[in-house]
């Protein structure tokens, strides 16, 4: 049994060394190469300066390079950090100085777009893709940036020496902060492995599986997509936004690479079920479909599930910092009289239960509460944030014989005679737009940082497609001053493009409850859904 | 026909610009720029874009028609729309 994530590729590489295990972009690379270029690239990273525990950045759009780097960062005993390649580089750069990455894994054209002092407070810089003259002449210069190239002066045969266990970190995926800035998930090779674990065994993984990856590598939900497939010894397929975008390009990719198993969001699956020409005898080795990160509209999955009769369905839940904790197979049966979907029950070595108001576990169906969860999935907190840790990894009060910390999701789910958890809502402002997660408090804090803003609030607008569109309200300083675009414009400087605001309305003031606060709940009641 | 296509062509820049661009916090200041690779459009723009299109220029875009080939860059749709005008 594997107890850190890089021994799922030596020992497919052992296994299936001429089979291929990474497809993008028309490029591919099979266990043998990916096993060898990671080995070569961890001993650049390690003489780089990279020791255990160190992060190692990831920015560039991906690539197969993607998971050399990923392997190579574990294999030289490091933490990866995926970062948005479409992320604002003030965002990138407060990430980078966040968790303290020195050695950064990009491209020249990513590398220059990053401000000067990020710039100057990185050590080294490998660059993927081919070497430009000016990349090599820098790098002859020692100013730190090395071409790929420079992998080939490495054995190819082994990796670095470093040990490391299975409660080492493996890597730290940053997702949205209710304070104005991204908080970073810290996750280690347990959190991950008992995840991957479970879906091996539940999903059937085998080596003969072609496996899409269709979440950026900065969302959790391609942690199955990258290590099942390395664990089976199956091939994965990475899904770029040239094909993302176009239902029809992405269901030819899926009846091309004939994809066995699917994992996304499902607004993903919404749109190809709108836009495509979804029947089971264009897709005939597709057997199951995993979706995540957002409620699927019910409307829609009927759909699916009739187009597509024999494939297996899963909806499958969790936050990043559990990565998935619970599960439900749609039961074809019951789903035609179902107008809401479970997030179903625990998976195995999982325990999850929800807490009432009266700080009680929910035991009766009917019952709501907040879902809490506990065991070897749930991650160890935020990196560099003790305060937001100790309010959401919290010692386990409910048992007293040993210490023991669980998370609390922020969740709000309700028992059903079943057994299963309904989701119902949220304690916070949190909320989901084509399953990434988004605090409100972050973009108003963007919208805040504008001189000529006095007053900002985001609601969430119901979307059948992509789940929730984002609206602003704002009251300026001076109102002739300031427009809609400029606004945004200062926001995408601050916040990724799938947190600005899409609509912004001005208002004189913006209202408040009674203890001052200003009135999302009422603002959000005004706005009824758009359609454009 | 010259002044046709660049009135096309502005009508498509303008509203790249205005509706999607904005939004994103962004502008597209060359025609060949990527908008895609820039973030520009998400899975809702690409269908505002193709409506914008089919309303704005009588022209019909079929599902399949709707790829990174015939809609990555102001200059690319333009020509989609030019070719789909003379067929009519």
């Amino acid at each position: 049994m594997a107890y850190i994530l890089q021994q799922l590729l030596s020992k497919s590489a052992a296994r299936f060394p001429e089979k291929t295990a990474v497809w993008a972009r028309g490029r591919s690379l099979s266990y043998r190469e990916l096993d060898e270029r990671s080995n070569q690239l961890a001993q650049l990273l390690v003489e780089s300066g990279v020791r255990k525990g160190d992060r190692v950045g990831l920015f560039f759009p991906k690539c197969v390079e993607s998971l050399i780097s990923i392997f190579a960062v574990l294999k030289a005993g490091g933490v990866y950090v995926p970062l948005d390649p479409q992320a604002p580089v003030d965002r990138v750069g407060y990430i980078i100085s966040n968790c303290g990455i020195r050695v950064l894994i990009t491209q020249e054209e990513k590398r220059r777009a990053l401000d000067a002092a990020t710039r100057e407070s990185l050590d080294r810089c490998v660059v993927v893709g081919e070497a430009k003259e000016s990349t090599t002449r820098e790098s002859s210069n020692g100013s730190g940036v090395v071409p790929w190239s420079a992998l080939a002066q490495f054995p190819a045969s082994r990796g670095p020496a470093v040990s490391v266990i299975e409660t080492d970190l493996a890597y730290i995926l940053y997702t949205s902060g209710s304070t104005g800035r991204p908080k970073g998930v810290m996750l280690t090779h347990q959190n991950a492995l008992t995840f991957v674990e479970w879906c091996a065994e539940k999903f059937h993984v085998t080596s003969e599986d072609r496996l899409s990856n269709h979440a950026p590598l900065h969302f959790d939900l391609s942690v199955f997509d990258v290590y099942n497939a390395m664990e089976a010894g199956a091939t994965v397929y990475l899904v770029t936004e040239e094909i993302a975008l176009f239902p029809t390009t992405l269901q030819k990719f899926i009846e091309t690479h004939q994809i066995t198993v699917w994992y996304s969001v499902p607004s993903a699956l919404v749109l190809l079920l709108l836009h495509a020409d979804l029947k089971a005898e264009r897709l005939p080795h597709l057997r199951t479909i995993l979706f995540a990160g957002e409620v699927f509209p019910m409307k829609y999955l009927k759909q699916l599930s009739e187009l597509l009769p024999a494939v297996e369905l899963d909806n499958l839940y969790g936050p990043t910092e559990t990565n998935v904790c619970t599960y439900y197979r749609v039961d074809r049966e019951r789903l035609a009289g179902m107008d809401k979907l479970p997030i179903g029950i625990a998976c195995e070595n999982t325990e999850v239960f929800a807490v009432n108001d009266q700080d009680q576990i929910v035991t009766k169906p009917g019952e709501s509460g907040e879902l809490y969860v506990r065991g070897p999935a749930v991650t160890y907190g935020y990196w560099g944030d003790e305060e937001k840790t100790k309010k959401m990894v919290v010692a386990n009060r409910f048992q007293k014989n040993f210490e023991e910390k669980m998370y609390r999701t922020g969740d709000l789910v309700t028992l059903a005679e079943d057994g299963n958890y309904y989701f119902v809502g949220r304690r916070d402002s949190m909320i989901k737009s084509r399953g990434y997660r988004i605090e409100l408090g972050e973009i108003e804090s963007a919208l805040l940082s504008h001189p000529g803003v006095r007053e900002a609030a985001a609601i969430a607008v119901p979307d059948e497609v992509v789940g929730n569109r984002i609206k602003a309200f704002v009251a300026a300083h001076e109102r002739e001053s300031l427009l809609a675009a400029e606004l945004q414009h200062h926001c995408g400087t601050r916040i990724p493009k799938y947190m600005i605001p899409e609509f912004i309305e001005f208002r004189e003031s913006l209202p408040k409850t009674s203890t001052g606060k200003v009135d999302r709940v009422g603002l959000a009641r005004e706005s009824q859904p758009v359609t454009v | 026909m010259t002044t046709q296509e660049t009135t096309i062509k502005d009508q498509i820049r303008q509203f790249v610009n205005d509706e999607l661009a904005a939004a994103k916090g962004v502008t597209v200041t060359s025609d060949d720029e990527s908008l895609i690779d820039n973030g520009v459009v998400d899975s809702l723009g690409i269908f505002r874009l193709v409506t914008f299109l089919e309303e704005n220029f009588g022209v019909k875009v079929g599902d399949e028609e709707i790829s990174a080939e015939n809609l990555q860059s102001v200059n690319v749709i333009e020509q989609l729309v030019l070719s789909k005008a003379k067929k009519k």
